[in-house]
Formats: C-alpha cells, sequence, structure tokens
C-alpha cells in the first residue's frame, strides 16, 4: 500500500508518523527545505524536495501506482491543483485534500462528484469548531466524541470530591446502578492510565472515560455528580477562523458571545461580519480588559489564538479568575502531556482533529473508527467482530485480553449492551475496545484483522 | 458650473412639462369646461421657454461627465423651474387672485406635498382639478427619475442626477443602468396607480375622482378634488383601499420589484421596511385606543380612522377623513412626531424616512455601547450590511439639518404673525410634504389665509424638503459659489 502525503507541516507530518508506525509505505513531498528534513530525520519515509503541485514531481514520486493522495499543504491551492493533477494522470487513485478557505465550503460536494473528484475535503478548522461546540453542550467533559454514526459517545471526566462515585469499587457499580451503570473504559491518576478491572476504585481527582448512548449522556453526566447546565454565555479569545466560525454557531445557538480580538483590521472585519457578538479590541492576556469585561462570570472561556503559548496562559489566566470552565486550542502536540499538570484539561487541536478524520477516512476493513485519546496514549477501537476471529461465539470470561485492553461495549441491533463475564459476542457485532498504546498490536492479533488500510 | 449645460437640461423640461399639459386640455375639451384657453396659453409659455432655454444652450459641450456640485444645481433649479410654469395654469383660472398663491399650489403639487390655498375646490374646473393631481402624479417619483426613463439620450453620467434626487441611506440599484431602473420603477408606479383606480371603481367612486385620488396617492400627495378630501365619501372600503396604496406607496419601491421578481418575502426580510409597518400598525392601535370611546364609539370605526389617518400622515400622503385635531393629546402628538419621521427611503414618501430613523438609533446606541464597552468594535448594520462612518455622518448632519430648518423657519412664520401651533404644524407638514398641518392650516382648514412671505418660505421649504435639504441648503452656502 502506497500513500503519497503532499504537504510536512504539522498535520502532514503527524500523519506520515501513524502510517509509517503501521508499516505502510509513505512517500512525503514538501518544498520546503527544512519540513522536509525534519521529516525525513524522524521518520522512516521517503521524502521529496519539491512542490507537490507539480505534474512531474507527481509523476516521479510515483502516483500512477500510489492508492491514496493526501494533499495537506497549507495553501488551498496547492492542495486543489495536486488533485487536480492526480485526476488526470492517475484516476484511480484516491484523493483527499485539505481545504480552509470558507468560501469553498459550499462547493464541497461538487468538488467530489466533478474534477477535481476529491475523495473526501477536509478543513480542520470546522472539525475543530465542531469539537469545541461539543465540549461547550457537556460542561463537565473534558473530551467528548463521537463513534461511527453519532449514536455513541465517549466522554472524559474529572471526579470532583464530591462526586457520589468517589471511593467507589467498580463492581460496586451494577448494584448501586443497575443496567444504566456507566461504561468506564479507562481511569487516569498521577498522569497513567489504568484500564479498569472490577476491583479498581474511582478515587476523587481521578480522568475518567466512559462510554454512553447519546441520548443518555445527561443521565450519565448526573450519576458522576456534574449538573449539566447549558451555558448562557462565552468568551472567545483569537477572532481567526476557528474565532469567526464558533461565533457564527454560537450566535445561532442565542449563546452571548464575545471576541478578543488584538488586530484592529480583523476586529473590523469580524464586526462586520457578526451581528450580535461583542468585538473588543484588545490583546487576549490583557487582564484589565478582563475585568472591564466581567470574564469571570463567563460561563467558557475559549483561547483560540494562533499562538499555544498566549492560549495556555489566557486558560490559566480564565481559571485563576473563577471561570468554571475554558477550552484551550493546542498545536504543538509536544505540549499535551504537560497540560494536565497545570490545569488545563479541555484541549482542542485542530492538527490532531485533521489527522484522527483523515485516518478514520482512510481506513478500511472491519475497523471503524481508532480514536486516539489522552495525547494519543490510548485509543477508542470500534470494530465489527468477524466470525473468524477468536472473539466471538465464547463466553467473554474464557477469552484472554491483553493487558492494557478491555471491550468497553457490544452494539447489538442499534443497541447498548453492557459486557458481563458470560456475555458472547456474536459475529457482525459492533464492539468497541479501549487499549493503551502499547497493547494496541496484541489487541489487533486478537481481532485477527489488523487495523487495515486498504 | 457649465450653466449651458443646466439650462439644456431645464428647457428640456420644461418642453416636457408643456407637452403634459395637453393632458388637462384634453381633460377641458372632455368636459367642455372654461379652462381650455389657460391650458393653451400655459402650454404655449412653457414650451417657448423650453425651447428658447434649449436654443441658447446649444453647444453645451460635450462632455459626458457632470460632477456633483452641477447635479445638485440641476436638481434644485430644475424643480423650481417646474413650480414656476406649472403654476401658470392656476395663474389663469379664475380661481387664483395672485401668482404667489399658484406657485404655492403648484410647487405642494410638484413635490407631492398636498397643502392647498384653495378654499372651494368643487368649484374649480375640473381640468384644473386633473391639472392639479397629475402634477402631484408627476413629482410622484420626481420629474427627473421620469425624464431619466423618457430622455435616456440625455446621456450626461446621469448618476449624479440620481444621486441628488433620491439621496436615500442605502442606495438600491436594481440594474446597472440607470435608465433601465428608472423605467422600472416607472412602471411599477404607473401599474399600482392603475390598480388603485380600478379598485375605486369597483367602490363606485367615478372615473374621474378615482382618477384624480389614484394619482396623488401612489406619489403620496394628498390633493383631493373634494373639499372634504377622503371624507366626502364616508365610505370604510374606500378608506381602507386607499390606506393600503398609501402604504404601499410608502414602502421602497425597488422592494417592490424584488417581490414581483419572486422575493416573497422581501417586505420582512427588509429591517427598514419591517420597522415602517411595525410602526405604522403600532400607532394606529395606540391611537385606536385613545380615540374608542372618546371620539369614536364603535372600536371598528376607531380603528378605520385610525389606521387613515397614521397611514396618511407617516407615508406623507395628507389625505384626511378626520379632524384629528380633535383627537385627544396623545393622538396628536403621536401624529405630529410622524410627520417628522416619514416614510421608507426609495418611496415617493417625504420626511426624514424611517432609514434615516433606524441609522440614527443604532449609532446612538452604538455610542452607548461604547461606553459599556469602551474596547468594543462594532458598526452599524441595516439589512446585515455596514453603513459606512462617512454615510452615517452624513445622515446625522441631516437630520441635523432637518431639524434646524424647522426650527429656522417656524420662528420666520411666527415672526410673520403665525399662532404657534400653527406655525410648527405648517412647517413641519411642508418640509415633511405631507400637506395638513395642526392649528388653523389642520385637516379642515387650508393655506389661505398665510401671509405672502409666508407661502414662499412654506414653498421653500417642500423645495427643501422634497429635495433632501442637502440639495437646496447647498445653494445658500457661499464656499459653493467659490470659483
Amino acid at each position: 500500500m502506497k500513500i503519497i502525503i503532499v504537504g510536512a507541516g504539522e498535520v502532514g507530518y503527524n500523519i506520515a508518523s501513524r502510517l509509517a508506525s503501521e508499516n505502510k509505505r509513505v512517500i512525503v513531498i514538501d518544498k520546503n527545505q527544512a519540513a522536509a528534513q525534519r521529516i525525513s530525520e524522524d521518520l522512516d519515509i521517503q521524502v521529496v524536495t519539491a512542490s507537490g503541485s507539480n505534474p512531474q514531481v507527481l509523476i516521479d514520486a510515483g502516483i500512477k501506482d500510489a492508492d491514496i493522495l493526501l494533499a495537506v499543504t497549507d495553501s488551498d491551492e496547492t492542495n486543489l491543483v495536486a488533485c487536480l493533477i492526480t485526476d488526470l494522470i492517475s484516476p484511480t487513485t484516491k484523493k483527499l485534500a485539505r481545504l480552509r478557505e470558507q468560501g469553498f465550503y459550499p462547493y464541497h460536494d461538487r468538488l467530489k462528484k466533478e474534477n477535481p473528484h476529491i475523495d473526501t475535503v477536509i478543513n480542520p478548522k470546522i472539525e475543530v469548531v465542531n469539537a469545541i461546540r461539543e465540549l461547550m453542550d457537556v460542561p463537565g467533559a473534558i473530551e467528548v466524541g463521537d463513534f461511527v454514526d453519532g449514536q455513541v459517545k465517549y466522554i472524559g471526566i474529572r471526579i470532583d470530591t464530591h462526586s457520589p462515585v468517589a471511593g467507589m469499587k467498580l463492581f460496586d457499580f451494577p448494584s448501586k446502578f443497575g443496567e444504566n451503570r456507566p461504561l468506564i473504559a479507562a481511569i487516569i491518576r498521577n498522569n497513567e492510565i489504568i484500564v479498569p478491572r472490577g476491583n479498581n476504585k474511582v478515587m476523587a481527582g481521578d480522568l475518567i472515560y466512559f462510554v454512553c448512548e447519546t441520548d443518555k449522556l445527561d443521565e450519565m453526566l448526573n450519576l458522576f455528580g456534574k449538573k449539566t447546565l447549558p451555558i448562557q454565555s462565552a468568551l472567545i479569545i483569537g477572532g481567526g477562523r476557528i474565532g469567526e466560525r464558533l461565533a457564527k454557531i454560537l450566535e445561532k445557538d442565542k449563546i452571548k458571545t464575545k471576541i478578543i480580538e488584538s488586530d484592529i483590521d480583523r476586529c473590523h472585519y469580524l464586526a462586520e461580519q457578526l451581528d450580535k457578538t461583542i468585538i473588543l479590541h484588545g490583546d487576549g492576556s490583557d487582564q484589565r480588559l478582563f475585568f472591564e469585561e466581567n470574564a469571570n462570570l463567563t460561563d467558557v472561556v475559549v483561547s483560540v489564538t494562533n499562538d499555544d503559548e498566549t492560549n495556555i496562559l489566557v486558560s490559566l489566566l480564565a481559571k485563576n479568575m473563577g471561570v468554571k470552565d475554558t477550552i484551550t486550542r493546542i498545536g504543538k502536540s509536544n505540549y499535551f502531556p504537560l497540560l494536565s499538570t497545570i490545569g488545563i484539561e479541555k484541549v482542542v487541536s485542530p492538527r490532531l482533529s485533521a489527522v484522527s478524520s483523515i485516518l478514520q477516512d482512510i481506513r478500511k476493513g472491519k475497523i471503524l473508527s481508532d480514536i486516539s485519546i489522552f495525547g494519543e496514549r490510548g485509543e477508542f477501537i470500534e470494530a465489527i467482530a468477524l466470525e473468524t476471529s477468536d472473539i466471538t461465539n465464547k463466553p467473554l470470561k474464557k477469552l484472554s485480553f491483553p493487558k492494557g485492553a478491555i471491550l468497553v461495549c457490544i452494539i447489538r441491533n442499534e443497541h447498548i449492551m453492557i459486557p458481563t463475564g458470560d456475555s458472547i459476542i456474536k459475529p457482525g457485532d459492533r464492539i468497541i475496545l479501549f487499549s493503551v498504546k502499547q497493547a494496541v498490536k496484541k489487541l489487533e492479533k486478537l481481532l485477527t484483522v489488523k487495523l487495515e488500510f486498504f | 458650473m457649465r450653466w449651458k449645460f443646466i439650462a439644456n437640461i431645464i428647457g428640456i423640461l420644461l418642453i416636457f412639462l408643456g407637452l403634459s399639459m395637453f393632458a388637462p386640455l384634453i381633460v377641458s375639451l372632455h368636459y367642455h369646461d372654461l379652462a381650455r384657453d389657460s391650458f393653451i396659453y400655459s402650454m404655449a409659455i412653457t414650451i417657448a421657454s423650453g425651447l428658447i432655454l434649449v436654443v441658447l444652450s446649444k453647444n453645451w459641450g460635450s462632455d459626458d461627465y457632470i460632477n456633483q456640485k452641477e447635479g445638485m444645481t440641476t436638481v434644485a433649479l430644475a424643480w423650481t423651474a417646474i413650480g414656476l410654469f406649472g403654476a401658470l395654469p392656476f395663474y389663469f383660472s379664475p380661481e387664483f387672485t395672485n401668482f404667489t398663491d399658484a406657485f404655492f399650489e403648484s410647487v405642494s403639487g410638484f413635490t407631492t406635498t398636498g397643502s392647498s390655498v384653495m378654499t372651494n375646490i368643487e368649484g374649480a374646473t375640473k381640468s384644473l382639478l386633473f391639472w392639479r393631481s397629475f402634477i402631484q402624479w408627476l413629482g410622484g417619483m420626481g420629474i427627473i427619475v421620469l425624464s431619466l426613463a423618457i430622455l435616456p439620450f440625455l446621456g450626461v453620467g446621469g448618476i449624479q442626477l440620481y444621486k441628488a434626487e433620491v439621496p436615500s441611506p442605502v442606495p438600491d440599484k436594481l440594474t446597472p443602468r440607470l435608465s433601465d431602473s428608472a423605467k422600472i420603477l416607472w412602471v411599477l408606479y404607473a401599474v399600482f396607480t392603475l390598480v388603485e383606480i380600478i379598485f375605486l371603481l369597483g367602490g363606485g367612486m367615478p372615473l374621474f375622482e378615482a382618477s384624480c385620488h389614484a394619482f396623488t396617492t401612489m406619489p403620496t400627495g394628498g390633493f383631493s378634488p373634494k373639499n372634504a378630501s377622503i371624507a366626502h365619501y364616508n365610505s370604510a372600503y374606500f378608506d381602507y383601499v386607499i390606506v393600503i396604496f398609501m402604504v404601499l406607496a410608502g414602502i421602497n419601491f425597488s422592494l417592490h420589484y424584488q417581490m414581483l421578481r419572486g422575493r416573497t418575502l422581501a417586505f420582512w426580510e427588509d429591517t427598514e421596511c419591517r420597522f415602517f409597518l411595525g410602526l405604522t400598525l403600532g400607532l394606529t392601535l395606540i391611537i385606536t385606543w385613545n380615540i374608542y370611546g372618546s371620539v369614536y364609539a364603535s372600536l371598528k370605526e376607531a380603528f378605520r380612522f385610525a389606521s387613515f389617518q397614521v397611514a396618511s400622515i407617516i407615508t406623507t400622503t395628507g389625505f384626511a377623513t378626520a379632524d384629528y385635531e380633535k383627537f385627544p393629546g396623545l393622538s396628536q402628538v403621536l401624529l405630529f412626531i410622524c410627520m417628522f419621521i416619514g416614510a421608507s427611503a426609495g418611496s415617493t414618501g417625504g420626511g426624514m424616512k424611517c432609514a434615516r430613523i433606524i441609522a440614527c438609533f443604532k449609532y446612538c446606541y452604538r455610542q452607548l455601547f461604547k461606553i459599556i464597552h469602551p474596547r468594543s468594535i462594532s458598526h452599524v448594520k441595516i439589512n446585515s450590511t455596514v453603513i459606512p462612518d462617512e454615510v452615517l455622518r452624513s445622515i446625522m448632519g441631516f437630520l441635523a439639518l432637518y431639524i434646524g430648518l424647522f426650527i429656522l423657519a417656524s420662528i420666520l412664520l411666527a415672526a410673520m404673525g403665525i399662532d404657534m401651533m400653527t406655525a410648527f404644524g405648517a412647517v413641519a407638514a411642508c418640509i415633511g410634504n405631507i400637506g395638513p398641518g395642526f392649528g388653523s392650516v389642520g385637516p379642515t382648514e387650508n393655506f389661505a389665509h398665510i401671509p405672502v412671505l409666508g407661502k414662499w418660505l412654506l414653498a421653500w421649504c417642500m423645495l427643501a424638503g422634497r429635495l433632501e435639504i442637502y440639495t437646496v441648503i447647498i445653494l445658500f452656502v457661499p464656499e459653493f459659489w467659490k470659483k
């Protein structure tokens, strides 16, 4: 399997790294010498230093027998041209393009159906805005995400001292909550992932990940002692594309929104574009402005400037002032391990969103989704159970799951089933598993379906 | 300033004005009334003057570009000239004893004001009454716009003329070519008039009166061939038909066009139109409540008369079905305020225009908002479009000038020995191009008793109001005349 990636930026780099670790043939094209250098030093892949929109370069890179072309440079134009050229030279190659400009949005469908037949259009900013919106809807949650059809969600929450489950052992859950008990996939304590067994305790201060049906979300959050009052006001720091799009969505949902933006021209632009949002000109980390605008009374502060450090600083500042909830945009993945130690937990990353949506899209076979959580240290895997695999048609207690992996739930006929020792997975069931990174390989073996890309 | 060029345009306009006198002449011949000769004389004088101007201004140059200064001067002078020559048929008829009255009546007609100096309207010849209504119709969309529809051969980069003619805060270009959009509006205007005539005929109004009323409804004029105006008929059907057409005339004509082109929600989507319709309805309800019981015994009657007076005043038409001076104080104050608000920009109505009022309030709100959020950046928007600060300043300037003119003219009128209420009412009614005012120029009285100087002042106010103040005031700024 051969994949050509045009663009060695953050998105290109991360996809290449994921694919390379799964032993795919990856060729990265980037005309930026430094970016090309970095990626070729770090990863076991082939690198071409040239323009990815140049037909000859694509032919030389072997576009004719490539299975997938990923056009993920920062330039929409380059990405479009790369897809167009590929469509001419090698129509059978699957094409994914990253298009950031909002103006393309209405044409996504036509770009798929007509020239250049882009199979999937990825817009990281749109995805990150959706992620932020979802986090806002579940105020207690640190991380929220969907499995394949949106019917089932995974949620990460921090257990408070006064939470009813604090101090409870997991095997007490069935007697206390009965059928509707939460399906806990992972407990994170002291920066370590614990894949829970029955005798594990839930402690105050733990970050736990659980899975539940979307329409039972509120109920579940209540079990953990999380109030789910809908937010009424938001303060956005950074009026870039993400901030603008988010504000538009919030306006529609009648949430009082303010944006702080430091560039005056951008402020004027935003004031033209947005009707109800209050546009403030100033620095995101300016405390006086925060007091002037009563930022401490805002339900949520979202920092989405292009600068990670500013975002982190703003979130800390907001927390310090007593803002209940902060959402922070982070671009660089190497910050992730640090963040929870300084108390920044709700983090979104356009890059990661893009990477996971790209991976999800090009994944084929029986793995439906593969979602990294907690800074890529654990993975949710959603798969269809195959008849040929070892896991079907025998009670779970007879299966030996690898250490660090757990079967979270079985979805049969659109209904979530809580696995017990006597449960039997039938062929065709959808199963959701959780695994720490180290155990993914062993889990794949058990499923006898590798994490296949076509 | 290229005077020859201006004279040329005015000459052409006068020729057309003269030709338009054929219409009342035909009416005169049809009814065999005594006004035939006066129209023939007027026509001869007007056309001859026009021809002389055109001949004298021959070779005015072929420079297509016309600057704003020339555009404004042309508009102001053209309206004055038309007012003067349009007064001739009045001057030649026995009802008018002096030229001042004739000029006042004529300007009141062409500016679609509707203030009258005639005490016995029904005593006048039918052809003169027809002329009186007809000049309002001509004035309605602006003789200039009309001429642009008929005279595209003017071809002098007419955009400046249009700017001076209809300086609405938000210029709505219907089609790229000015003469095309003028034609569209003109056809629309004519069709509305025709429909109204049909509706009035359907209710049993004689053709002559139906035409006269339709001719003065669509331009929001307000002249009626009856002494008692619409009250003469005392018919709920006529009242409501006219209310509907007055309101339609008070809506931006480009919205009518958009609606006919299939944008069914055009009225609702437009901020100004929503404001205008909402205000009309709201005031109607308040006044209904206010006069129900105190003036009218039945709720139906109260609503009928309230809606008519509100529509008549806010669209600056000026028809009357009731003496609003007998209404309680609240209703009178509200109607007086309506005189200032006026109809929509881009309609035939006068006044300050709703769009300007909206912009003004939004601007004030923005100033307050800025105090609460000192570092906020915000724009004034109408229909989600940003109003540039320059336009806002021009609107604020307009409102200030409007009020200033109102104060100055009221003082001058009072200095001529007119009582306060009449002075305020007459000036407000004339600047706003409404018609009837308050005091001794109320809906049941007329302007005949105003002193000669006062009539010239009020006629000038009508012109200033009709031409959106700036166009007329600027001629009085010394800087304008400096080379």
